[in-house]
């Protein structure tokens, strides 16, 4: 009987072992990390020292803002009719669907002129593939291309433009450098700026930087910035929301690796038989200059009418877009009704970071503030 | 020794084990893909592509982007995707179907035809008769994805013009490249499948009565997958055997990500090293009746 129990032990031992390896090894990956103290300052400098302009890695980008989980990207492309509203309703659809549950890219930089982002879909990919003067779109599930050319003149002007615009303008968020540099860029004193617990991210060892609104009437907890301690490029970007636990949202790598990635990754040629689309990058409107226009394709004349109002400052800022340039097709998408409820004096969309307010004159009223408070602001 | 004039006709070709396990591997691969069963298993399996082929070449109605199983739209362009198309059809059913039938009778078989006492009339043969079996098994996996790889190949080839192959990513590389992705996914579906055959070799044990083995085994492959997509659960996700199956979309992309395939291994060694200790631990103490 002693013996036939031995012989039960490896079905006892093996499951023990396993689980524990399962608990174990992300323990020990963010085991405790010491590294040299440094005040925000320090490492501030430390960013903007970061003479890192190639490297290749994997991003995961994950949101929790109470928003129902949207799976139309990825799959929705066949329901993609008419290209003129089609492309509009497409940049709303996948800016919503990157704002709900984690999606992961992989990401090559190569240079200042050179990048490619990959987001991972299921069983599709999307492509955004930036090389000198060009940049290419690629949707895998509709097998739908877009170029976007930017002529050697407007280039030029964007490059100075650029150099002006790059300290004050929120530029493309997909890199998690990109977003830190923003909100590196918006401090003020409304902001409490202090240095974490080190930790690590992707493998590496790094400075927290931990950014603290003062404002009360703010839905942001705080903001934590991951900065490779040996490089100074941000790794990750943690949001934290008032009254929530888990981070609302968070861009990080996962791993990254600092060598210069195959440059004929940037030589995009659309494959035969896709759908090609050439868009010339309309005159350089101010907002779009240097973006690329990766996000906007082209759909800033519309919004050229009217100007944005902002109000308020620091945290607790609220934007106002008047009537006018707010895109008639907002009301026709069906997510519309899905996304907003009703509320007095309009509709609201509430998450946990971000209040959108539609007033029933048509203005549209947005920040990271409460609803009420959008609701005051709108009278 | 030879103890084979007892044996009934399918379990004949056992020799003398004298020449250790390698003869029993042998006799038991032999045995294995003998079987009418399992012909007719991978001639089930060679149909999927051959169907899917057919049916798009057949119709007149072409399909937008992105309607259908991936990549159907791409058929009539390039043949070769034919095979990808197959795949995704067949990993969450089939394949799991067919690995049930096969993993579920490697003990329970031998057992309910009371010829597995005289599989184990060595001293060391219960651990080389488990090792045995799941290799079996394991190389039915292996022959199950390559007969369905090289059928849509196949089957592509003959109806549908081929050419260079786009990946998810828009880039586009050689018919030669792209095989060599055919057979890179098939190793990534064959991996797929080794924990689930473990699962269903550990079950095989429980029982004598075989088609409760299959059964249970493909209940466990549609219990997980249904786990799945139930998004409360989603902490228990990565720890799924069928949680990477479909991740081979990975090894379509430019350049060549072999994360999910790393992962992917490292589930399926896990379920590998636990349903392999309790199948070692039942079958060592349980009692042969039969």
């Amino acid at each position: 009987m002693s013996h036939n129990s031995l012989r039960w032990l490896p079905a006892v031992i093996v499951p023990a072992v396993v689980v524990a390896a399962v608990i174990a090894v992300p323990l020990q990956a963010g085991a405790a990390v010491d590294l040299p103290d440094r005040t925000p300052e320090q490492v501030l400098l430390l960013v903007n020292d970061s003479a890192m302009s190639t490297f290749s890695g994997t991003v995961t980008q994950s949101a929790d803002l109470g928003l129902p989980s949207l799976e139309l990207g990825g799959m929705g492309g066949g329901a993609a009719t008419e290209s003129s509203t089609a492309s509009a309703a497409g940049a709303l659809t996948t800016a919503l669907e990157l704002l709900s549950g984690s999606h992961d890219f992989r990401v090559y930089v190569g240079g200042e002129n050179q990048s490619r982002v990959q987001i991972k879909d299921r069983m599709a990919e999307r492509d955004v593939i930036h090389n000198g003067s060009d940049v290419w779109l690629y949707d895998s599930s509709s097998n739908e291309s877009t170029h976007l050319s930017v002529p050697p003149d407007v280039s030029a002007t964007a490059e100075a433009k650029l150099g002006e615009l790059k300290s004050q303008l929120p530029t493309d968020l997909s890199t998690p450098s990109q977003l830190a540099e923003r909100f590196l860029n918006d401090l003020e004193p409304s902001t409490t700026v202090s240095v974490g617990t080190d930790a690590r991210v992707a493998g590496r060892s790094v400075y927290q930087l931990v950014l603290t609104p003062q404002a009360t009437d703010t839905l942001v907890a705080s903001v934590s910035i991951a900065v490779d301690a040996e490089t100074g490029l941000p790794l990750q970007v943690t949001v934290l929301a008032e009254g929530q636990s888990t981070p609302a949202l968070q861009v990080g790598f996962t791993a990254i690796d600092f060598a210069v990635p195959d440059p004929a990754l940037f030589d995009f040629v659309p494959p035969a038989g896709a759908t090609v689309t050439e868009q010339i990058v309309p005159e350089m409107s101010d907002s779009a200059a240097g973006n690329g226009a990766v996000k906007h394709p082209g759909d800033h004349s519309a919004a050229a009418g009217a100007v944005p109002i902002i109000t308020g400052t620091g945290w607790s800022s609220i934007i106002e877009v008047p009537a006018a340039a707010v895109p008639a097709e907002l009301g026709d998408n069906p997510m519309f009704d899905q996304l907003t409820t009703s509320v007095a004096g309009g509709r609201a969309l509430t998450t946990s970071l971000l209040t959108v307010f539609l007033a029933s004159d048509g203005r549209v009223l947005a920040g990271a503030v409460p609803l009420a408070r959008l609701q005051a602001a709108a009278e | 020794m030879s103890s084979s004039d007892v044996l009934t006709p399918e379990s004949a070709a056992i020799p003398a084990r004298r020449g250790g396990g390698w003869d029993l591997l042998g006799s038991e691969i032999a045995v294995l893909f003998r079987r009418r069963r399992t012909w007719a298993m991978l001639v089930a399996v060679a149909l999927i592509p051959v169907l899917l082929a057919v049916a798009v070449r057949l119709s007149s109605s072409t399909l937008n982007p992105g309607e259908g199983p991936p990549f159907l739209d791409r058929v009539t362009q390039n043949g070769l995707f034919v095979g990808f198309t197959a795949m995704v059809v067949a990993i969450p059913l089939f394949l799991p179907l067919t690995v049930g039938v096969v993993a579920g009778d490697t003990i329970a078989g031998e057992a309910g035809l009371g010829t597995l006492r005289y599989l184990l009339v060595a001293p060391a043969g219960r651990v080389r008769l488990l090792l045995v079996k799941y290799a079996g098994a394991a190389l039915f996996c292996l022959v199950a994805t390559l007969t369905l790889t090289l059928s849509g190949a196949l089957i592509g080839a003959a109806l549908f013009p081929v050419g260079p192959v786009t990946l998810l990513s828009g880039d586009t590389i050689s018919v030669a490249e792209s095989l060599l992705r055919s057979l890179l996914v098939a190793a990534y579906v064959t991996v797929s499948l080794l924990g689930l055959a473990m699962i269903g070799l550990f079950i095989s044990t429980l029982t004598d009565v075989p088609v409760g083995a299959m059964a249970a085994t493909i209940v466990v492959s549609v219990v997980a997958q249904i786990l799945d997509v139930i998004p409360q659960l989603s902490w228990l996700h990565p720890w799924l055997f069928s949680h990477y199956w479909l991740g081979f979309a990975d090894l379509l992309r430019q350049p060549l990500d072999l994360g999910s395939f790393g992962q992917n291994a490292i589930v399926q060694v896990g379920y590998l090293a636990v349903f392999g200790a309790l199948a070692y631990s039942r079958f060592v103490t349980k009692d042969i009746l039969s």
